[in-house]
């Protein structure tokens, strides 16, 4: 490295990062001799999705400034997946953003199997975009819990969490776990599904959509606290979440229509009908009205996974000791919270020389430094609820 | 405000991006495949085809940037997307142990968390980045990378015993 090389990157990490990378605001004083308020929020807050530490610089009761701190449940997932062997990076994955396991393991299997280039039994991918959207469905409405319960109202969560036990307990039933699955493998899946099972889902789905409407849209939507303090809070333009990287229904709200599903199709997602919810506000509301929405679309896409459904294998045969070729495989599936995209580097032997995993959270969390100042501080959880990132998704 | 986003069929218009780019930019390698275009450029000019991918092409997203540890160079591949099915994977190789590869975060401001994660796990430097601190590890008493390939875990294991 040259001298010049040296001196561009000491100046590059000095100058830019120590600098404003400040963890306190200077001593400013405004024209009465009034100074700004730093304060902590996290990273053990009972209102914080998980552990993150928000410093906030106070103006009154107006954010002025917001920086996220992260790194409390940091892992270092990539570096451990780097010694392991590629099937054993599976179990792994599901610790990442733990309400969307399926989603995970499903987006490294992809990258996988891109680099291996094999047969999946069709079977096998029904079951995967069944079990994928049962668990959007587990994760949609209990963030619309969460968001309520952010709010002051305690009632909603229990029942998006009642909705989501009954889920849990079909995974139970089709997984043998109710979180960690370690179900969708390298080459297909785990297991058939127990052959009790797809009655089991048509009766649960009959069962939700007779209490979703009163349960979930009558008791929130038209509630007039719940509108006050969300309709208008954290508003972004299109350009702005465009720019800001947000994918999911952050983006959605905002009126952009992009979906991984349709625009990068994968799986069986081209053979089965559904819409691509949008909203033009782009507020807290807004993203509650495209939870609301994309639920019912995942009702639409279970049924017809059930209904299409072909017999046969589950499981490619594939050989105990995967060695990809040289090269990078890529795998992108729609999570709830957004795009998670694996990148996996292998250099021939059989563990993955490189993984890189592209998190909804970590990206749409960018939204906070940007769309927080300027709002009052109980304002700042209903954005979170906007969001709705997950500590392990974020942290890695 | 509404965003216009790319029109027309797909195939042609990743056809003329790749034009574009043979046109515009000294490039080591380019191929379309798939919807998707490749292109391996030098360092110096990644902010200027990135640039060029988001105004004359309309790519609008930056998905993430992958940093890889080839021990000795450090290999970047910046996915970005169309939001229509088309992907821009743009690669380039950082020589040295030191690396040091100007900021894109004027281009997609998005770049900004994903090249700082880039600096905590790697130790690549971005100049010009407007906020350049570690995301995960501590900011201070700390100064390993850990991704590099020479940062050791405990727990290594090989598998050379297993059948």
């Amino acid at each position: 490295m040259s001298m010049l090389g040296q001196d561009k990157r000491e100046e590059s990490i000095t100058l830019s990062g120590r600098e404003s990378g400040r963890l306190a605001s200077p001593d400013v004083r405004d024209e009465f001799g009034l100074e700004t308020l730093d304060m902590n929020m996290g990273p053990q807050h009972p209102a914080m999705h998980g552990l993150l530490r928000l410093i906030l610089e106070l103006d009154g009761e107006t954010v002025v400034r917001c920086d996220p701190v992260m790194g409390y449940l940091h892992r270092c997932q990539e570096k451990i997946a780097e010694n392991r062997m590629y099937p054993a990076v599976i179990p792994l994955t599901d610790r990442l953003d733990y309400f969307a396991n399926m989603h995970n393991e499903h987006g490294y299997v992809l990258a996988v199997e891109d680099l291996l280039d094999v047969e999946i039994p069709p079977r096998a991918e029904y079951i995967r975009v069944l079990m994928c959207e049962l668990m959007r469905l587990a994760s949609h409405i209990p963030s619309l819990g969460f968001l309520m319960l952010e709010l002051g109202a305690f009632t909603p969560i229990l029942y998006c969490f009642r909705e989501r036990e009954r889920i849990q307990t079909i995974f139970e039933a089709v997984t043998g776990a109710r979180m960690m699955f370690h179900y969708i493998r390298i080459g297909g899946v785990k297991a058939d599904l127990p052959p009790d099972i797809p009655q089991k889902i048509w009766d649960y789905l009959e069962g939700l959509e007779q209490r979703f409407q009163s349960d979930f849209v009558d008791l929130i939507q038209g509630n007039e606290i719940f509108i006050s303090r969300t309709r208008g809070v954290g508003t972004m333009s299109q350009e702005k979440a465009l720019e800001m990287g947000l994918t999911g229904p952050p983006l959605r709200c905002t009126g952009v229509d992009f979906d991984i599903r349709r625009d990068y199709p994968y799986s069986i997602y081209p053979e089965l009908e559904f819409d691509v919810i949008t909203d033009q506000a782009g507020d807290v509301e807004a993203s509650y009205r495209v939870r609301i929405a994309e639920a019912l679309q995942s009702i639409r896409l279970i049924k017809q996974c059930l209904e299409k459904m072909p017999e046969g294998e589950v499981m490619g045969d594939l050989g105990r000791r995967l060695r990809p070729a040289e090269g990078d495989g890529f795998g992108r599936v729609e999570s709830p919270r957004g795009e998670f995209s694996v990148h996996v580097v292998s250099d021939g032997s059989d563990t993955p020389y490189r993984v890189h995993y592209r998190d909804p959270s970590f990206c749409n969390m960018q939204l906070l430094q940007e769309v927080i100042p300027g709002h009052y501080l109980p304002d700042i959880m209903p954005i979170m609820g906007l969001i709705d990132p997950v500590s392990g998704g974020w942290d890695k | 405000m509404a965003v216009t986003l790319p029109e027309g069929n797909l195939q042609s218009r990743l056809k003329s991006y790749l034009d574009g780019f043979n046109n515009q930019h000294g490039l080591e390698e380019s191929a379309v495949e798939n919807n998707v275009v490749r292109l391996v450029v030098p360092p110096e000019i990644v902010p200027a085809v990135l640039t060029m991918a988001r105004e004359a092409l309309g790519v609008l997203h930056l998905a993430f940037i992958t940093v890889v540890d080839r021990q000795g160079s450090f290999e970047l591949t910046y996915e970005l997307l169309d939001l229509r099915g088309g992907i821009v994977r743009v690669k380039t190789t950082i020589e040295g142990e030191e690396p040091v590869i100007d900021t894109v975060t004027n281009i997609y401001p998005t770049a900004n968390w994903h090249e700082r994660e880039a600096y905590d796990m790697f130790g690549v430097a971005f100049k010009g980045h407007p906020d350049l601190r570690r995301t995960y590890m501590w900011q201070d008493h700390f100064d390993h990378h850990p991704l590099l390939k020479s940062f050791e875990i405990s727990t290594r294991r090989t598998f050379e015993g297993l059948r």
